[in-house]
């Protein structure tokens, strides 16, 4: 990992209209972008079309790669859509409608009259009953029917399934059964793709670790045939270096890690977003932030403290539970391609459907009718007629057409103050996302700066945080490709976890130190898969507690340097109290699950430096009228990337770039930082 | 809140704002449920999720919360023994008083907790946590058992009391409650999250109100109940022409020997407004399955399913006022007197929500099947280190098919889940052998009704006392247009084994010992729609998946499968469709009819 040997860095982050790749050069610090149009049917197509463009630019060989990054929603497309593979899962005997049951429960803002229970990724008649049982402790009960196993396999490889997951009772506690039955299966069916519980999801609550490890195999046939061809496109042009996939926890791993586990890439795109709006905040001086991702569909919302992204382990991806470490990304249907409608009952509400890239807001001019957010901005003045470098116009008349027929005349109200409606409805919606990732956590959002990115995020930035009563918001030089940055400046990591479970008085020192022991061996041997050097190796403790008779854990960083609760109790009971308001010292604490990250690191990424640049009015391009809540105003345009360092001035202000406008109002000032950051601060 | 919607006065907040409030108040009400959900201590509550909260104006009129018809009027019961005028910012409220609520608690088990949220001394609200509490004593352990004759036997009852006075909070009142559990260690810990709850909510409250202003939010709630008036008013309007409609339906047993009891409701719309009466339902039980009926109950029932499809619409006390008066007995199964047992008045409840489906389907609306009632038992004992447990363990039925879906399989009520296997056997003394969906169980019909589960648990315990309740053994869930009744439930322990017994569905006192097994298979929901018209690929999925049996699918669909199962005989299902049976009566249960008592 000597920074000589890794001298060019290539990140490509697939979104769903465009593929955003940053090249960078970590001997110089210099870095070249590229956009390709995204190729939905083969990703791996818009992928090399990024790669080679940004290889002409900055005239280089693929073969002086020395790493390929790259954040795929190819795994959460398919979940989302339901396009994986055909699934066959092994369950105890006993439980074959363990996904058709779920929790048995109706939502709880659903309306019984009308909630339909959504139809599951695998069907009953793919679910096949297995004789075996363990009991809680993983004594064996009734052994495993092997037989039946290598009946039910033979019948699967002659219908022609491939993808088999398992999952049996307890088999958290003790996986041999599901081990035989792994074995069994590839004896009868070499080519089948397996997946077991006890590998996929280590954790008790059957339906959830059941329906975890079934979308793993569900989407490993489609990943692993991605990655594959990748692999094999980037050979192709001479490309030898490493491939390294951004998973939902904020690390990357190899394709060939990927292709074990490849559920872990559910939230893969947004991720990279995290990890760039991270060092975007360190870059800028604030190590407390929290990253507001908007897009034309929706918002992905994060939050740093510290300097440390926060996982969860209640992740979601299209109504199912993934609950393995993720970051903790919260996202609303809200972006700038969605639609607002006015019900026959009165009420404004702004997506989630959207108008998409195709046909686009109404503005765009290519057919679409519906209002959308985007719109909403246009009549406000928000964003100016044309797109910089002379691209397409946008079409105002369309825009106040849209938004007089589907809001203000249903509301019965101006034109302009039916788009503030709109632009309130969708900060509104955005705001509730935000408090769920910082007040629910027990973060007071007016302690963190917001890093707006994704090609809506700085027009909604100012206005989110005045909402919030956030001071500083920070959007960064290329706003549009976050992603990309953040996949540049990530770390290999994964994650390891075990059930350890302490009941008071009695922890059991040297138990809660073989499993780290164990947990920190499986880490060691992935260190030496991934050839991570020993000196680039770091392993941390974390540990998931809760008073007695909780049901809902808390995790922490192991608060000692040796084995002993002590610390980590105290911490927890801290925990609570700011997290639920109050602690209960009179009650027991039980730890259950210790945790292992291992990260390896590779050379830091320095921030480029923005160049110092002309005054401040030679950069204003442009005047234009800007409706904002107090009146309209014409306000300067200023061009962003003529801003130089340094450069320091008042609003009400629009700032555009080729990827997004800024959007200033007045009572705010705006200096340019030495990396090229807006900082935004209110007055 | 005065009954006028059309007010000529200027809303003080506007179009936009208002769907902001609506939207924050949605926000606090997940916020405040994450905080239980992760904080509170009895299985019932964190994992079962047997908890709600809500949020109310000045007035007391509910104005957010979870889709659910069965919260009554809690907050004005405080009202009648502390004055608003006494009220000051930091004062909780609790009480679990179903008689001196007027049914707005409806079985002793349920807490209510509020607090007065104030803004510069000016009342904008309330905020309400309400949670089952597992046990707070009675005859047997979980408090509500079937064998209960009166309320004092269903745990210790707490009238409106002032919990907290300006933030000090009155621990001597939850000491005497604490010592009145068998498990006071769990309901500690939940009264702790339910309390943290509603400081958190009157937190966010006082946030709204300080962006918005008071009179915007507090102007925000009128528009909200209006919003939902309106929009109830409309619906019922177009769906149910002038007339009186009735339906009847019976339940079995009062688990006493006693029955059967009828439920008959009356709907009276005409010029004068709409009139929900009850008053022809019979006497009062004996035993524990009076449900003392607070009229915003059966408003909600109806409201609810009004505002279905629109989910910018809260149910709330506007949806209610769809119905000018609700008319009860007392006396009666639905307003029993004083000290009559009400702790399982679920099966009831479950009931009346069919029930008033069935007064649309009579009143010529196209609404949706009978659900069968859900299902629970308690199991009491001690465990392997000789500690008392408690298991209270809801088990999933079949709802009623819908005009436009499927009923749905396995569900037990709004936001309560079940216990996974796995933790079943982590806490408590038992193991369970299966756990799966009750094929046939769901009524035939254009659109089929859920189907109930089957859950086998083995005792693992030198013994445990159980008490059950089963509906529907007798008259199972009705069906509509066509549509067939669902499947019965019951309860038989050790199965297939030469002692194989099968147990009073509605019982208690049952000594299950080490080993043996109950079987519950839990009933499903009628159908809805003629079963022949059901696509016979459809048929042919819900046999693959194990809802429908191959026979069912013949005899009850007209739907002739291959000898595999596997695909659909077409030309043999065209010959068995031609024998089409008649439908001649509106509903079905055991045959077509129009009345089901």
């Amino acid at each position: 990992m000597e920074a000589n040997t890794l001298r060019y860095a290539i990140a490509v982050d697939t979104g769903g209209t465009f593929t955003d790749v940053t090249l960078f050069d970590r001997q110089t610090g210099r870095n070249w972008t590229a956009k390709a149009p995204s190729t939905p049917s083969d990703p791996s197509i818009g992928f090399m079309d990024g790669i080679a463009s940004a290889l002409e630019q900055a005239g280089l060989a693929a073969d002086e790669l020395a790493q390929v990054f790259h954040g795929t929603t190819v795994a959460t497309n398919l979940i989302l859509e339901g396009k994986g593979a055909k699934v066959a899962l092994l369950i105890t005997a006993g439980f074959k409608h363990v996904l058709e049951i779920g929790r048995q429960d109706i939502p709880r803002n659903a309306n019984m009259f009308d909630w339909v229970k959504p139809k599951r990724p695998v069907p009953p008649e793919q679910v096949f009953e297995i004789p075996e049982r363990l009991d809680l402790d993983g004594n064996v009960l009734e052994p495993l029917d092997q037989e039946a196993v290598r009946r039910i396999v033979q019948d699967l490889r002659a219908q022609g399934i491939d993808a088999i997951a398992v999952c049996f009772l307890h088999s958290f506690t003790e996986p041999k059964h599901e081990q035989q039955a792994r074995a069994i299966i590839l004896e009868e069916h070499p080519d089948a793709l397996v997946s077991l519980s006890s590998e996929v999801l280590r954790v008790f609550r059957e339906y959830e670790r059941s329906m975890a490890t079934a979308l793993n195999v569900y989407v490993m046939q489609a990943v692993t045939q991605y990655v594959a061809n990748l692999r094999e496109r980037l050979e192709g042009v001479g490309a030898a270096a490493p491939l390294l996939i951004m998973k939902s926890n904020g690390g990357v791993v190899s394709a060939a890690e990927v292709q074990r586990v490849p559920v872990h890439t559910a939230l893969s795109g947004p991720a990279a977003g995290v990890v760039g709006a991270r060092f975007v905040g360190a870059t800028a001086g604030f190590d407390d932030v929290i990253g507001i991702d908007i897009g034309g569909t929706s918002a992905d919302i994060c939050l740093v403290k510290d300097g440390q992204h926060t996982v969860s382990g209640n992740g979601r991806v299209g109504g199912w539970p993934l609950p393995f470490p993720m970051l903790d990304i919260h996202t609303v249907g809200t972006g700038g391609g969605s639609i607002a409608s006015v019900s026959s009952d009165g009420a404004l509400t702004v997506g989630p459907a959207s108008a998409g890239a195709v046909p686009g807001p109404a503005c765009y001019g290519r057919g679409g009718g519906a209002a959308t957010v985007t719109d909403a901005h246009l009549v406000l003045g928000h964003v100016p007629p044309y797109l910089l470098g002379g691209g397409m116009r946008l079409d105002l008349d369309a825009a106040r057409q849209a938004i007089d027929k589907h809001v203000a005349q249903p509301l019965g109200l101006e034109i302009e103050a039916a788009a503030r409606g709109i632009i309130a409805i969708s900060n509104n919606d955005m705001v509730g996302a935000i408090r769920v990732i910082s007040i629910e956590r027990g973060h007071d959002p007016r302690d963190f700066a917001l890093v707006a990115f994704g090609g809506a995020g700085p027009l909604h930035g100012v206005a989110l945080a005045e909402l919030l009563g956030t001071r500083t918001v920070i959007v960064p030089p290329h706003p549009g490709v976050l992603s990309a940055l953040g996949l540049l400046v990530s770390q290999l990591r994964t994650d390891y976890a075990r059930t350890c479970l302490q009941t008071p008085p009695d922890y059991d020192v040297a138990q809660i130190a073989a499993t780290y022991g164990e947990l920190k061996a499986e880490a060691e041997a992935w260190f030496e898969r991934e050839n991570v050097p020993p000196s680039a190796r770091k392993v941390s403790h974390h540990a998931s507690l809760r008073y007695r008779h909780q049901g809902f854990e808390l995790r922490l960083p192991w608060a000692s340097d040796d084995f002993s609760p002590d610390a980590t109790l105290e911490a927890f009971h801290r925990l609570h109290e700011q997290l639920y308001t109050f602690a209960q010292r009179d009650t027991a604490v039980e730890i259950v699950t210790l945790h292992v990250v291992a990260e390896g690191h590779f050379d830091r990424i320095e921030p480029s430096v923005w160049p110092s640049g002309r005054s401040v009015a030679d950069t204003v391009i442009d005047h234009l009228p800007v409706s904002f809540d107090a009146g309209r105003r014409t306000v300067p345009v200023y061009d962003r990337m003529k801003l130089g360092a340094g450069t320091d001035f008042a609003g009400p202000a629009l700032i555009v770039q080729l990827d997004t406008t800024t959007l200033i109002p007045e009572g705010h000032r705006v200096s340019c930082d030495h990396f090229g950051n807006l900082i935004i601060a209110a007055r | 809140m005065s009954m006028e919607t059309g007010s000529i006065a200027e809303p003080i907040c506007d179009a936009v704002t208002l769907d902001v409030v609506l939207g924050a108040l949605r926000a606090t009400q997940g916020e405040m449920e994450a905080l239980i959900e992760r904080t509170a201590m009895s299985p019932f509550i964190r994992e079962k999720k047997d908890f709600f909260v809500a949020l109310f104006d000045a007035d007391g009129d509910l104005i957010v919360g979870a889709y659910r018809p069965s919260a009554g009027d809690p907050v004005r019961p405080i009202f009648e023994h502390y004055p608003v005028e006494n009220m000051r910012t930091g004062d909780l409220y609790w009480y679990n008083d179903c008689y001196g609520s007027h049914g707005s608690v409806s079985h002793s088990p349920d807490q209510v907790f509020l607090a007065p949220v104030f803004i510069d001394g000016q009342l904008l609200g309330f905020v309400q946590s309400w949670a089952h509490f597992a046990d707070i004593g009675g005859m047997w352990p979980g408090s509500i058992s079937p064998d209960c004759v009166d309320i004092f036997q269903e745990g210790i009852i707490v009238p409106p009391v002032r919990l907290a006075r300006e933030g000090e909070v009155n621990e001597d009142l939850l000491r005497l409650f604490f010592r009145n559990s068998r498990f006071p260690d769990l309901i500690k810990g939940d009264t702790r999250a339910c309390l943290a709850a509603l400081r958190l909510g009157e937190r966010r409250l006082v946030e709204l109100a300080g962006r918005f202003g008071m009179e915007v939010v507090a102007d925000a709630f009128r528009q909200l109940g209006a919003r939902s008036e309106r929009a109830a008013k409309a619906r019922l309007r177009a769906i149910i022409p002038h007339g009186q409609y009735r339906f009847s339906d019976e339940i079995e047993t009062d688990g006493q020997g006693n029955g059967p009891f009828r439920i008959a409701m009356e709907l009276r719309v005409g010029d004068n407004g709409v009139v929900l009466d009850f008053s022809g339902s019979d006497d009062q039980a004996p035993g524990p399955i009076n449900y003392l009926l607070n009229p915003a109950v059966p408003r909600a029932m109806l409201g609810m399913y009004l505002l279905a499809g629109d989910r910018t619409l809260p149910l709330n006390s506007g949806a209610g006022r769809a119905v000018d008066e609700v008319i009860l007995r007392q006396g009666s199964l639905l307003q029993p007197d004083w000290p009559a047992p009400l702790g399982q008045r679920g099966l009831t409840m479950m009931r009346l929500l069919s029930a008033t489906m069935g007064l649309i389907n009579a009143a010529g609306g196209s609404s949706t099947a009978a659900n069968c009632p859900y299902v629970i038992y308690f199991a009491r004992g001690l465990d392997a280190a000789g500690e008392p447990f408690l298991l209270t363990d809801g088990v999933g039925v079949g709802y009623g098919a819908r005009p436009f879906a499927d009923g749905i399989d396995a569900v037990y009520y709004i936001a309560q889940e079940n216990y996974p296997v796995e933790l079943m056997e982590h806490t408590f003394p038992v193991r369970i052998r299966s756990y799966g969906i009750h094929r046939d169980s769901g009524g035939a019909g254009r659109w089929r009704g859920g189907c109930g589960v089957i859950r086998e648990i083995e005792v693992l315990a030198e013994k445990a006392t159980i008490a059950i309740r089963v509906d529907g053994a007798e008259s199972p869930a009705w069906g509509v247009g066509g549509g067939i009744n669902g499947g019965a439930g019951r309860a038989i322990v050790n199965p297939g084994h030469n002692n194989e017994r099968q147990l009073d569905p509605l019982s208690d006192g049952n000594e299950l010992f080490r080993g043996d097994i109950m079987r519950l298979e839990t009933g499903g929901g009628g159908g809805w729609g003629h079963p022949f018209d059901r696509e016979p690929e459809q048929v042919l999925a819900d046999v693959r998946g194990g809802f429908v049996s191959q026979a069912m699918a013949e005899q009850q669909y007209g739907v002739v499968l291959s000898v595999d199962g596997l695909a659909v005989e077409a030309s043999a299902t065209e010959t068995r469709r031609q024998d089409r049976p008649d439908v001649d009566g509106l509903f079905h249960r055991g045959g077509y009819r129009d009345e089901l008592t």
